[in-house]
C-alpha cells in the first residue's frame, strides 16, 4: 500500500461510513423500484401468464377458459411440425453463431492489422448492425427474387443457370438465404466486440513472437487465441442468445416456408397466435421453447464464467 | 516491415469484406431509381433513372405518418429505458442497493426471446387499454431494452473512480445530487451511445410493433413496410425507396455518432 493511500484510508473509511448511512432504509430501494417493475412486467408476468394460458383453453378473444392441465403441453411435445420448428431454431442459433463468431473474429483480426485505416472501416461495419432486420430481409429478398433479383440476373449473364432460381421458395436454398441475411446482418456485431477485444492485447507479445520466427497462424493460435478466449466466450454467448430471436429475417423472407421448411419456433408460436388464434396452444409452445432455449444456453454461460474466472 | 505480398493479400480481403456489406444497400438504392420495367431486369445499375419510386412510395403508404410514428415512438420508449436504467444501474454498482441477484436477473430476462413475452404483453397492454396506440408501444419498448440499457451502462459506470464519489459524499452530497451532477456527465458519452442503441433498437422492431399495434393511426415503419409484400401489393421500386426512407435517418445518426456507438459496445463485451 502506497503512503498515499495510507493515509488517505481513515477518510476513505469515513466517506463510505456517510455513503452507506445515505442509501440505508426504506429509502434505498426506491433506486431500484423501477427495474424491478419493470423486471415484473416484462419477465416475471409474462412466465405466470404464459404459464396459466397453457393450462387452458384459450383464445386471443377469450382466454382463461376450461382447465386442460397439462394437455396443450403434451399436444406440443407431439406436435411433430413443432418439434421439427424447435430443433431447427436451435440448430440454426449454435451454426449460425459459430459462423459469425469465425466469420467475425477473422474480419476483426483483418481490420485491427490496418490499424487507422481499419478503425474507418469499422464504423461502415457499424450500418449493417443498426438497418432494421424488416428492411435487411427486403434488402436481400430483392437480391434473391426469381424475377429481377440481382443474383439470378447475375448467374444467368455468365449462364451458370438456364432458368430463375427460387432461392427462398427451395426448401434447400431457403435457409441458406436466411443464414446469408443473418451473418451480413449480425456478422459486425462480432466484429466490433472482437475488434475492442483485441485491442486490449499487448502488442509486445505479438511481435516478440514475431521476432522469434513465429508464423501468422502460430501467432494467432497460441498467443492472441487464448488471450482473447474469455471475451470471445462472452461474444458467443450474447450472439446465441440474440439467435434465438430470429424472427424478421423468416417473416419478410420466406414466412416459414416453402412449407414448413423455414418455421422456426418463434414463428410457429406467431402464427398459433395470430394466424389460428389459439393462444393456448401457443402459449404451450412457448414454455417448451423457453425451457429449451435455457437448457441450451446455461451450458455457454458456465464456460463463459469459466473461462473469465480463469482469466483473474 | 509488411511484405507487399501480404498487403496486397489484405487488400483483396478488405475488398471482399466491403462489397458483401455495402452490397444489398447498394443494390436497394439502384432498384429504388429503376423504372417500372427495369426492375424485373436483373442488372445491377437502372439505364434510366427515375424518381417516379420515391414519389409513389409516399402515396401508396402513409409513410411520413409511419416514420413520425417510429421517431416519437422510439425516442420516448428510449428516454423511458434510460430513466429506468440508469439509476438502478448506478444504485446496485456503487451504494449497493439489492445485491448481485438483481444484475443476474435483469440480464437474464434478455435471454428469453421476445415472441415468449408477446401474449402476456399483448394482454397487458389489452387490460391497460393501450393496445394500437404509440403510448402502448413507448411503454412496452421501453421496458424490453432494460437489459440492453443495463448491460451498455454498467462498464461505463464500473470506471469512474469510486474516490469520486466519496469526495462528492464528503462535500455532503446525497447519492442522488452525485447522480445527477457529478456521475452523468462524466458518462455522458456512456449515456448518449446507450441511449441511441436502445433508440435504434425500438424503431427497428417488428415482431412486438405488428402484434401490439394495428392500424394505420399507431402503425410504425417497419410493419408499414412489412405490408407491401401484403395486401397492399405494390413493385419493388417502391419498397426499395420505402426502405431507404426507414434505413438512412439511422445511417445519418449512426456515421455521425460512430465514435460513440463502438464505444459503447465495445465495452459491453470487454471489460
Amino acid at each position: 500500500m502506497n503512503i498515499a493511500l495510507g493515509l488517505r484510508l481513515p477518510v476513505l473509511l469515513a466517506a463510505r461510513k456517510q455513503d452507506s448511512l445515505a442509501a440505508t432504509g426504506s429509502w434505498r430501494w426506491l433506486w431500484v423500484a423501477p427495474i424491478v417493475l419493470a423486471l415484473l412486467v416484462t419477465t416475471v408476468y409474462p412466465t405466470l401468464f404464459i404459464l396459466g394460458l397453457a393450462a387452458t383453453k384459450s383464445t386471443l378473444g377469450r382466454p382463461f377458459g376450461d382447465f386442460l392441465a397439462a394437455q396443450q403441453i403434451i399436444a406440443a411435445l407431439q406436435d411433430s411440425v413443432f418439434l421439427s420448428a424447435l430443433l431447427k431454431s436451435v440448430t440454426y442459433a449454435l451454426l449460425i453463431s459459430v459462423v459469425q463468431l469465425a466469420l467475425g473474429l477473422a474480419i476483426a483480426l483483418l481490420l485491427s492489422s490496418l490499424r487507422r485505416t481499419g478503425r474507418v472501416l469499422l464504423s461502415l461495419v457499424l450500418l449493417p448492425l443498426m438497418t432494421a432486420p424488416v428492411m435487411v430481409g427486403v434488402a436481400w429478398k430483392l437480391i434473391l427474387a426469381p424475377a429481377g433479383g440481382l443474383l439470378n440476373g447475375i448467374l444467368q449473364r455468365w449462364q451458370w443457370i438456364a432458368e430463375p432460381v427460387s432461392f427462398l421458395g427451395s426448401p434447400s436454398l431457403a435457409w441458406w438465404s436466411i443464414a446469408v441475411a443473418d451473418i451480413w446482418q449480425w456478422t459486425p456485431f462480432v466484429v466490433i466486440l472482437s475488434w475492442a477485444a483485441l485491442a486490449t492485447l499487448p502488442d509486445g507479445v505479438r511481435d516478440a513472437a514475431r521476432v522469434d520466427g513465429a508464423r501468422p497462424w502460430q501467432c494467432f493460435r497460441w498467443i492472441t487465441l487464448p488471450l482473447i478466449a474469455a471475451p470471445l466466450a462472452s461474444i458467443f454467448l450474447l450472439k446465441l442468445i440474440l439467435s434465438f430471436k430470429l424472427f424478421d429475417l423468416v417473416f419478410v423472407l420466406t414466412f416459414g416456408g416453402p412449407g414448413f421448411e423455414t418455421t422456426t419456433a418463434s414463428f410457429s408460436i406467431w402464427r398459433a397466435t395470430l394466424e389460428e388464434f389459439d393462444v393456448g396452444k401457443a402459449a404451450a409452445q412457448t414454455l417448451v421453447y423457453a425451457i429449451v432455449v435455457a437448457l441450451v444456453t446455461l451450458p455457454v454461460v458456465r464456460l463463459q464464467r469459466r473461462l473469465e474466472g480463469n482469466e483473474q | 516491415m509488411i511484405p507487399a505480398r501480404t498487403s496486397l493479400w489484405r487488400a483483396g480481403a478488405v475488398a471482399i469484406v466491403l462489397a458483401f456489406f455495402a452490397l444489398p444497400i447498394a443494390y436497394l438504392l439502384s432498384v429504388s431509381f429503376k423504372t417500372k420495367d427495369e426492375i424485373l431486369s436483373g442488372d445491377f445499375l437502372p439505364q434510366t433513372w427515375t424518381l417516379d419510386n420515391w414519389r409513389q412510395a409516399f402515396e401508396a403508404i402513409p409513410l411520413t405518418d409511419f416514420v413520425a410514428h417510429s421517431i416519437s415512438m422510439a425516442l420516448i420508449a428510449g428516454i423511458w429505458t434510460i430513466v429506468i436504467t440508469l439509476p438502478a444501474a448506478y444504485a446496485i454498482l456503487r451504494l449497493n442497493v439489492a445485491g448481485n441477484w438483481l444484475v443476474q436477473m435483469v440480464l437474464g430476462s434478455y435471454m428469453a426471446p421476445p415472441v415468449v413475452a408477446l401474449i402476456p404483453l399483448f394482454f397487458f397492454l389489452k387490460y391497460a387499454g393501450l393496445l394500437n396506440s404509440l403510448s402502448g408501444l413507448v411503454l412496452v419498448n421501453g421496458l424490453v431494452n432494460v437489459p440492453v440499457a443495463f448491460w451498455l451502462l454498467t462498464p461505463f459506470l464500473r470506471r469512474i473512480p469510486i474516490e469520486i464519489e466519496q469526495a462528492a459524499s464528503l462535500d455532503g452530497a446525497r447519492p442522488l445530487r452525485t447522480l445527477v451532477s457529478i456521475i452523468t456527465p462524466m458518462i455522458a458519452p456512456g449515456i448518449v451511445a446507450t441511449g441511441i442503441i436502445v433508440v435504434i433498437l425500438s424503431y427497428n422492431e417488428f415482431l412486438l410493433a405488428s402484434t401490439l399495434s394495428m392500424g394505420d393511426a399507431s402503425r410504425t415503419l417497419t410493419v408499414g413496410i412489412s405490408l407491401f409484400q401484403g395486401d397492399r401489393l405494390v413493385n419493388f421500386g417502391q419498397m426499395a425507396a420505402a426502405s431507404l426512407v426507414g434505413i438512412l435517418p439511422v445511417y445519418f445518426v449512426a456515421l455521425f455518432m460512430q465514435r460513440h456507438l463502438i464505444e459503447g459496445l465495445a465495452h459491453g463485451g470487454v471489460k
